[in-house]
């Protein structure tokens, strides 16, 4: 059943309170988990949460987009990829110095941001889901296409390997910083959510045509958000240039942004969490994957599983992982309330 | 004239490959309100089973016909197990198409390798025609006389018979289609997979052209064919064909002149097209 709109608005403190009491339980147990495991984990172990941290940034960039805004964007990829390649670019014409790395960090997001304004400006403009993924997807292929013909710069299809600044080379003290970096994202975009600007994205998600009722400049609203969402994504593409030391252009294809897409889904889309969680889960599924490829070599193309699991949660469990807690935690409770009354 | 000739009928033909795409892709847009992503699936399908079946048999028409009849297949297998539970959700309907093609181009490189393969064309549409400084070469003739043959052929079935007036009636409103006693949903099954066999044609034939098939050209020529939907209009059949030839020349003429930019240009003109019209050139209001 059920519950009628008013009454969830007056009990929304008091739930909103527990949230927040078991949310920071859970938060502070995976924080002093993920403190802790360098301690007992090897080499392997501490660069796949590294990976997981990094990648879960972008997750998260595109769930702004996704989740909270419900714009398709199939050409998020250029915004991640061109990070890494900005700042590998940079490390190799430049000394891989810290210095390098603050410039790096900021033309990124000069870049990003001038690429969120031209997308927005393109795909906006058709109007409509339909027409914004169709045109993103047009967009990013394009880019993907112009890095692996611009050898000169990208060297094309064979990769870009690049020095990295000596303080990030080792890769135990990378493990915190991407640590830190996903946490301070974490701040960052969940402010960003809960702010009123973040609230009309939910709006312009739930009803645009409401929205637009209402008052509120949709389209500029959407490229408020596209703005964040390219940002956070180029940071994490330049940190992830940081733990692979290399680009290529597999990092602009499709297929990269639809890993993003697969752990919104899977983790659950609009909760900024289920990226996070759905990055584990995903990379972790992976891992274990990819050691089973000695058993038969069909493990290897592990996308094949993804995919399935994929298909399946969009047709049998829409709200993901982190969705399905929320439900099961609401039955739990209503329950609870039904046995005290 | 030998350049003008030789780009009109390079343009032409790459016009008529992505016609085959964009042609389902725009109907069933109109029909059914669905963007199709898996569509460059079925197309990617299609190069692939007929390299297999000429290599098994030698015989063009023969893989032409698997690849119909593999693209069909899959469209309806699509369409009533993936597409039909997520009808009227917009959003799922991306995403669930997005996921068939991750899982069926995954299975292309598990059943044929991740490397491409090289694909021949049949000997008697090999070779070229010289006429003084002319040269034609046969395959791109033979691609636009199909070209032409599926429009007219598609433009006569949507014109001029019942199955196409239940589809035009189809497109201005389903419900009304399903009052007067039409099972509307069974033209849906069947436009769905139809679009999914012309695709798979259209890889079929784009293979022999580039001489190679491999995993990654689905979604390529995938972009093309959304290109000239965003372009033509979405959902209008003419608005496709008119799109696909005048893509298929500027990209050839591009190519030709100013080889850099060949890879831009259809977004470049993509974007002049949104910019002015943003429904497109025979814009159809899509419905959502």
């Amino acid at each position: 059943m059920k519950t009628p709109a008013v009454i969830k608005l007056v009990t929304a403190g008091a739930k909103d309170r527990k949230q927040f009491v078991a949310g920071s339980a859970v938060a502070l147990i995976a924080a002093a988990f993920l403190l802790m495991l360098p301690g007992f984990a090897g080499h392997a172990t501490i660069s796949l949460f590294s990976r997981i941290f990094i990648l879960a940034v972008f997750g998260m960039s595109y769930d702004i987009l996704r989740g909270f805004t419900g714009v398709i964007n199939l050409g998020h990829a250029v915004f991640f990829g061109s990070g890494t390649y900005l700042a590998g670019i940079l490390f190799l014409r430049l000394d891989p110095t810290p210095g390098t790395l603050l410039l790096a960090v900021i033309v990124t997001v000069v870049y990003c941001s001038a690429a969120a304004f031209i997308m927005g400006k393109i795909a906006f403009r058709g109007g409509g889901v339909i027409a914004c993924a169709m045109i993103t997807l047009a967009l990013g292929e394009i880019v993907r296409h112009l890095a692996e013909t611009w050898r000169d710069v990208t060297m094309g299809a064979d990769g870009l390997t690049f020095p990295i600044p000596y303080m990030f080379r080792d890769r135990l003290l990378f493990y915190y910083y991407a640590l830190l970096f996903l946490i301070l994202m974490v701040i960052v975009l969940r402010r960003f959510v809960l702010s009123p600007t973040g609230r009309v994205l939910l709006a312009i998600r739930e009803n645009e045509q409401r929205a637009i009722f209402l008052g509120y400049n949709t389209t500029t609203y959407k490229m408020i958000s596209l703005q964040v969402g390219g940002i956070s994504a180029g940071l994490s593409g330049v940190m992830f240039a940081l733990l692979t030391r290399f680009a290529n252009t597999e990092l602009l294809t499709i297929q990269q942004t639809l890993n993003a897409l697969l752990v919104t889904i899977v983790g659950g889309t609009g909760t900024l969490y289920g990226a996070i969680v759905g990055t584990a889960f995903v990379q972790l599924i992976q891992h274990y994957l990819l050691t089973l490829r000695d058993v038969h070599p069909v493990f290897t193309r592990w996308l094949l599983f993804f995919g399935s699991i994929y298909i399946l949660v969009v047709l049998y469990m829409p709200a993901g992982i982190v969705g399905a807690y929320r439900q099961l935690a609401d039955l739990l409770s209503s329950r609870n309330k039904k046995k005290i009354a | 004239m030998d350049v003008f000739v030789m780009l009109l009928v390079n343009g032409l033909a790459e016009g008529a490959l992505i016609f085959l795409m964009a042609a389902g892709l725009s109907v069933i847009l109109g029909l059914m309100g669905i963007v199709n992503f898996s569509h460059g699936t079925m197309f990617l399908w299609g190069g692939y089973v007929s390299v297999w079946m000429y290599t098994k048999t030698g015989s063009f028409s023969l893989s032409l016909l698997l690849a119909m009849v593999v693209g069909f297949l899959m469209g309806l297998i699509f369409e009533r197990f993936f597409i039909r539970p997520v009808y009227g959700k917009v959003t799922a309907q991306i995403l669930i198409t997005l996921g068939l093609m991750i899982v069926f181009t995954e299975l292309v490189r598990v059943l044929w390798g991740p490397t491409p393969l090289a694909a021949v064309r049949p000997p008697h549409l090999a070779g070229t025609w010289v006429m003084g400084s002319i040269i034609i070469s046969k395959y791109r003739v033979f691609l636009i006389v199909i070209g032409i043959v599926v429009a007219l052929g598609i433009h006569a079935l949507i014109t001029r018979t019942r199955i196409g007036m239940i589809i035009r009636a189809g497109v201005q409103s389903p419900e009304m289609v399903q009052a007067l006693g039409i099972d509307i949903r069974r033209y849906f099954s069947l436009v769905f997979a139809g679009g999914a066999a012309l695709a798979a044609v259209g890889g079929a034939l784009y293979v022999p052209l580039v001489g190679s098939v491999w995993s990654g050209m689905g979604i390529s020529n995938q972009v093309l064919a959304f290109i000239v939907v965003v372009i033509g209009g979405m959902g209008s059949f003419i608005g496709s064909a008119v799109g696909s030839i005048f893509l298929g020349l500027t990209g050839a003429l591009v190519a030709w002149y100013f080889p850099p930019a060949a890879g831009v240009v259809s977004v470049l003109l993509m974007a002049l097209v949104l910019a002015f019209r943003p429904t497109g050139l025979f814009g159809l209001a899509v419905k959502s």
